[in-house]
């Protein structure tokens, strides 16, 4: 194994990080620098001093942050310098804006794969295979479980579920940014023809989404919740975290659904309280990350966020890849 | 019909939460599929039987040699997902194996007539192969379903009752009458549909069948605004519920589970068939100390309960005995409908009718129970407390009153039960949980103090609400001093408060005791582990008794 002081990116207080850069990429606490892959916000912080990204993913930062952070863009494939180092970012197809970064140093080539999935998905730029010499994969659904269906046979589960109960108003729980407007994409080439309300939350990064050019369906804000229970045979779209708490409480003509990767699994389904899951996800399955892996051409990779033993471990075993740890991680 | 319809079927029993519409799905299936499927379908459902033609284990080792996969990696996902049929379907998903274009459209009356039993028949490769073609034919979405069918894991949130209430609103009859039809065996044919579904409603045809079981709820306060005359009073045994049916000259055995035991008390059957009259009797079955005229512990009942056949040594070593509390109908005579405390002299009058016929000798298998008298509520409650002397669990009080009716209704009998057991324990190893618990850890094993020791003396699956569980899970992950395989030591840190039935001498743990029931009652956070108890104090609480 490499030692910790040879490599280009390291792992350091929980963050990834380029020495010779100087920059941290997604950092979870206030640094001088940061890369940002993409605008979910387990992917960046508050209170950096510079941030840089793709001017997507800058629009979709400020939306969420606030106008006065100072962010420097670059497009996809552009190539920018950091103390010496080449960078650029290159579309991981996760959500609109999303990168996968690479670095390079000295003839050798790095990349972190950012969240990325292979699957198709209209409102962003598909992934983009790119060679490297070592590849920093994320693997959050790094099992061989994990086999996502076509996104058009999930719409029309959807569309189905809806239209099957006319008497009741559907509520979909997703991501607001990126799940939902991939969700309004496909549905709206379903057999679907309701209407579709959304949560403020939503309907602010569908707006972000339209600006940056992004074909969304038109959708009805909920000014007023009340309504809700007379919506019935229409579909509402909300985030996550209204289906806990006070928020339901007084409805009695719904039924809910939550539309996420780790619905494929019957235990969780059961388990998250919704009535339905709809096994969609903008991360990649497990194939999709061994075809990233072959396809980069890599020799050495390193997983992180995830079951990385289990993926180490049969590319180890089968694929005979050169798997390496960081050290310091959990 | 294919298999095809009872996939959907579950899929949309799984995702429906609301009765009414599980109910309606329910009638829509038996209304369009063919008698032969649903009668299959009524026996998958009702749990009526889970044969399992191969183990979890044995089809994760399969697919794992026929497909070449890492055994280590099938049981890592298992870890995740809780269940074998469900890991295989996935798995099954994820890899393209050269799939057959034939699509086989196997109904569920073949797969479970001839398919499934027929794989009994072929050697273990024979049979290796014959899944894999399965497999490798059936349409993906019915895989799930033939998984857990092969592996008798089959279960859905339906309850007997849920399918007793839709064939009931099919047909239009009683409820009554539907479940009295679905009682007992179920064999799964054309004529067992029709009969289910039989308009007319014939007597002979349920002549070995048993009444739904009335049920007693827990004891209310507010009973006790009543005069304690209103009520009859008796000791709540711990064995198995048994209705005993005989008519017709023929005895029937069955138990609360529907199941008939008549093969595990082969003397009970025989000796109470020397009886002349017909009757059904309600009571308890338990392996009884005849000299101390006292019920034995469970675990004696446990050593006949699955049993099949039990050899002469056997039957004198767990000698058992039906107490019965109810005659529910006598020479034909349903008396169900008369007030309890006029079934209760019937009782007695037969009881001592057929005691008294020397030829019957029935006494060293058959009693009626006794009835204890309080004088007031305070002195019921006395007497509960002294319910371990005889252990038993308590009293069941019943409205004298009230009539024989079936399930938990409200205000007829209640069981006013001793109070458990407790101790104060440190937690100090988890297992991860399977089934709906998959993923998290919730199988626990608890420890007391001996000197400066901790030493495991229980492990509890039950007790805490389920964001407990998320926290607890959360804690064990940061808190693990070692894994061996599934099960992680633990640092000891958090205490709970562990209630129990019961508490005996036991050679085959550590600690020298074994507790019945054991399950978590309270998260002790205010608690130190020095503060939890010792193995000593659970020595004094087997004094007590």
């Amino acid at each position: 194994m490499r030692t910790k002081e040879k490599d280009l990116i390291t792992y350091k207080d929980g963050n990834l990080y380029c020495e010779l850069a100087d920059v941290w990429i997604d950092p979870r606490n206030p640094v001088s620098r940061a890369l940002v892959t993409h605008a979910h916000f387990d992917h960046f912080t508050f209170g950096c001093e510079e941030y840089i990204s793709t001017y997507e993913t800058a629009i979709l930062l400020k939306e969420r942050v606030g106008e006065n952070i100072n962010i420097k863009t670059f497009d996809y494939g552009e190539n920018f310098k950091i103390n010496g180092i080449n960078i650029s970012f290159h579309p991981s197809g996760h959500i609109l804006g999303s990168s996968q970064i690479r670095f390079i140093f000295a003839e050798e080539k790095w990349l972190i794969s950012g969240d990325f999935k292979i699957q198709k998905d209209e409102t962003c730029r598909h992934y983009e295979i790119v060679k490297t010499d070592y590849l920093i994969s994320e693997c959050t659904f790094g099992l061989p479980i994990f086999k996502w269906d076509e996104t058009n046979k999930i719409a029309n589960n959807i569309s189905n579920w809806i239209t099957n109960s006319p008497e009741k108003t559907s509520l979909l729980f997703c991501y607001s940014l990126g799940k939902a407007q991939r969700l309004l994409n496909e549905i709206s080439q379903t057999n679907f023809k309701g209407n579709i309300y959304t949560h403020s939350s939503i309907n602010k990064i569908n707006n972000c989404y339209k600006k940056l050019g992004i074909d969304i369906n038109e959708t009805i804000k909920i000014e007023n919740k009340k309504e809700i229970d007379k919506l019935k045979g229409n579909l509402i779209l909300l985030p996550p975290s209204l289906s806990k708490g006070s928020y339901l409480k007084n409805f009695k003509n719904i039924q809910t659904a939550f539309a996420s990767g780790w619905m494929s699994i019957r235990a969780l389904r059961k388990r998250s309280g919704y009535d339905k899951g709809f096994a969609i996800s903008d991360h990649a399955d497990w194939d999709g990350i061994l075809e990233v892996v072959k396809k980069s051409e890599a020799k050495n990779v390193f997983f992180h966020h995830g079951d990385s033993e289990s993926i180490s471990k049969y590319l180890i075993e089968k694929e005979s890849i050169n798997v390496l740890f960081f050290q310091g991680i959990i | 019909m294919s298999l095809k319809n009872f996939s959907k079927l579950f899929t949309d029993l799984d995702s429906i939460n609301s009765t009414n519409n599980k109910i309606e799905v329910l009638k829509n299936y038996f209304l369009s599929n063919k008698p032969i499927d649903n009668s299959w379908a009524i026996y998958l459902l009702t749990g009526k039987s889970n044969k399992r033609f191969v183990s979890g284990r044995y089809l994760k080792n399969l697919f794992s040699q026929v497909y070449e996969y890492p055994q280590w990696l099938i049981d890592t996902c298992y870890l995740k997902v809780g269940d074998s049929a469900e890991v295989i379907t996935l798995l099954l998903k994820n890899k393209n194996y050269s799939r057959n274009k034939k699509i086989s459209n196997i109904t569920l009356n073949k797969l479970l007539s001839k398919t499934l039993p027929d794989l009994s028949k072929l050697n273990e490769y024979e049979k290796n192969l014959e899944i894999k073609k399965i497999w490798e034919t059936l349409p993906e979405d019915d895989h799930l379903i033939f998984n857990k069918i092969l592996t008798g894991t089959f279960r859905v949130g339906v309850s007997i009752g849920l399918i007793t209430k839709s064939i009931a609103k099919l047909i239009n009859v009683d409820e009554e009458i539907i479940s009295h039809r679905l009682m007992g065996d179920f064999k799964p044919s054309v004529d067992s549909y029709e009969f289910l579904i039989n308009k007319k409603i014939k007597l002979e045809e349920l002549n070995s069948k048993p009444f739904p079981f009335l049920l007693a709820n827990t004891f209310e306060d507010r009973i006790i605004k009543n005069s304690i005359n209103d009520f009859q009073f008796e000791w709540k045994y711990d064995g198995i519920r048994i209705q005993l049916v005989k008519r017709s000259g023929n005895i029937s055995l069955w138990t609360r589970g529907q199941e008939l035991v008549n093969e595990s008390f082969p003397e009970l059957v025989d000796k109470m068939s020397n009886i002349k009259d017909d009757f059904v009797l309600d009571g308890e079955l338990l392996v009884w100390d005849f000299q101390e005229q006292i019920a034995l512990n469970f675990s004696f009942l446990q050593k006949r309960i699955n049993r099949k056949s039990p050899t002469r040594s056997i039957q004198i070593k767990y000698p058992i005995i039906f107490i019965a509390y109810d005659l529910l109908e006598i020479k034909g005579r349903d008396i169900r409908e008369i007030k309890l405390e006029n079934r209760r002299i019937e009782l007695e009058k037969y009881f001592s009718t057929w005691q008294n016929q020397p030829k019957n000798n029935i006494s060293d298998v058959f009693k009626i129970c006794d009835l204890i008298y309080p004088k007031d509520w305070s002195d019921a409650q006395s007497y509960k407390e002294k319910s371990r002397e005889n252990n038993t669990e308590g009293l069941v009080i019943k409205n004298k009153r009230s009539i024989y009716t079936s399930g938990r209704k409200k205000g007829i009998w209640w069981k006013y039960k001793v109070d458990p057991m407790q101790l104060d324990a440190v937690l100090i190893y988890a297992k991860g949980g399977s089934g709906k618990r998959a993923g998290l850890y919730t199988d626990y094993s608890f420890a007391l103090w001996k000197d400066k020791e901790l030493i495991k003396f229980a492990s509890a699956y039950s007790g805490l609400t389920n964001n407990e569980i998320k926290e607890l899970d959360k804690w064990i992950r940061k808190n693990t001093i070692e894994k061996f395989g599934p099960v992680r030591s633990l640092k000891p840190e958090m205490v709970f408060e562990i209630s129990f039935e019961k508490i005996q001498i036991s050679k085959r743990h550590k600690s020298g005791i074994a507790v019945r029931f054991p399950r978590i009652t309270k998260w002790r956070k205010d608690k130190k582990i020095t503060d939890a108890n010792s193995l000593e104090n659970a020595y004094e609480l087997m004094k007590k008794i």
